[in-house]
């Protein structure tokens, strides 16, 4: 069966048809270049081909995403996921209608490096399975409201590591409440209060 | 040249359709990896951690009393919105036994981005 160039029955009934027509009309201007209707399959082919490979092209380059300074977010979140994820524990109870160990840290935080703070922390974020361990380093304050008032304070907790503003660190929080009973507490005594527990965190 | 055989045109025609529907079917699953990447970016952009945190917080202070809630109310709604650049406000309802004995809070969060209301109702 032929698409173009008439039908076959035309074709058949010899040199009437239009394909036998057309090229005795091209005939006309002559020489070795004529125009005629030859080849239709092949540059169809061609055409066919040639898309073939711009599309394969245009879906492999598609198929990854190029990883830009622009995406770091979602290594930082995962990071982030895991500190907020240590902190929850370290605000969990180890005895119901205790306190945590964050509460107690806070509450008694000692001097400015606390070593409970520090040991939880990074054993919480730097464990991995297998051998070798991450290499995860932080630095934790709190802030609290000067009571009475809208003044907050913030105090340093603990650290691993100095700052030194070359890090790429994200930041993990969490609310704790605090009760240091009769010892004044950020203009307070007596009462319960929430404090924010900030850590800064980076990989080495 | 040879003189082209122009038998089975339909076959061959048949034959560019069925491939180029394919590479349409593969343009619709070359998609999903964008697609996959918005949505992971925006699954991961939502404040879950500060959302259950601040949820947390609020619904443990509900059995305080006076004046130790409006401490606390003060301590979260102030270093909320100097630290976390949240604005954080919310209402204890205290349970009026018979006809109820739940404690309620409503809790409303809006750091810009996202905003949040809820509901909270103790067990």
């Amino acid at each position: 069966m032929r698409l173009i160039g008439g039908s076959s029955r035309r074709r058949t009934s010899g040199s009437r048809s239009y394909r036998a027509q057309s090229r005795t009309g091209t005939r006309g201007y002559g020489g070795p270049g004529r125009v005629n209707c030859d080849g239709q399959l092949y540059t169809i082919e061609g055409i066919a081909a040639a898309l073939l490979m711009i599309m394969t092209a245009y879906l492999v380059v598609n198929a990854t995403s190029v990883y830009t300074a622009g995406d770091t977010h979602i290594s930082d979140m995962q990071l982030e996921q895991m500190g907020s994820d240590a902190l929850k524990i370290m605000d969990t109870p180890l005895v119901e209608n205790e306190k945590s160990p964050l509460q107690e840290i806070v509450e008694n935080p000692g001097s400015v490096n606390n070593a409970t703070f520090g040991s939880m922390f990074l054993d919480l974020t730097n464990l991995r399975a297998g051998s070798g361990s991450d290499h995860i380093q932080y630095t934790a304050n709190y802030t609290c409201r000067i009571h009475p008032g809208t003044e907050i304070a913030s105090y340093p907790l603990s650290y691993s590591r100095n700052l030194t503003l070359g890090e790429h660190a994200v930041r993990v929080t969490k609310w704790v409440t605090v009760n240091k009973g009769a010892v004044a507490f950020c203009g307070t005594t007596n009462v319960e209060r929430a404090v924010l527990v900030e850590v800064l965190m980076w990989r080495d | 040249m040879a003189r082209l055989n122009d038998d089975a045109q339909w076959i061959i025609l048949m034959g560019f359709l069925i491939s180029f529907s394919f590479f349409f079917l593969a343009i619709v699953i070359n998609q999903s990896t964008v697609v996959g990447q918005t949505t992971a970016e925006s699954v991961i952009e939502f404040p879950k951690n500060d959302i259950r945190d601040i949820s947390q917080t609020i619904s443990g202070s509900v059995n305080l009393l006076s004046p130790d809630n409006q401490t606390v109310k003060q301590d979260i709604v102030v270093i909320a919105l100097n630290r976390k650049n949240a604005v954080v406000s919310y209402t204890i309802i205290q349970p009026a036994p018979p006809s109820d004995v739940h404690s309620h809070a409503v809790i409303h969060y809006n750091n810009g981005v996202t905003e949040y209301n809820e509901n909270w109702t103790s067990l």
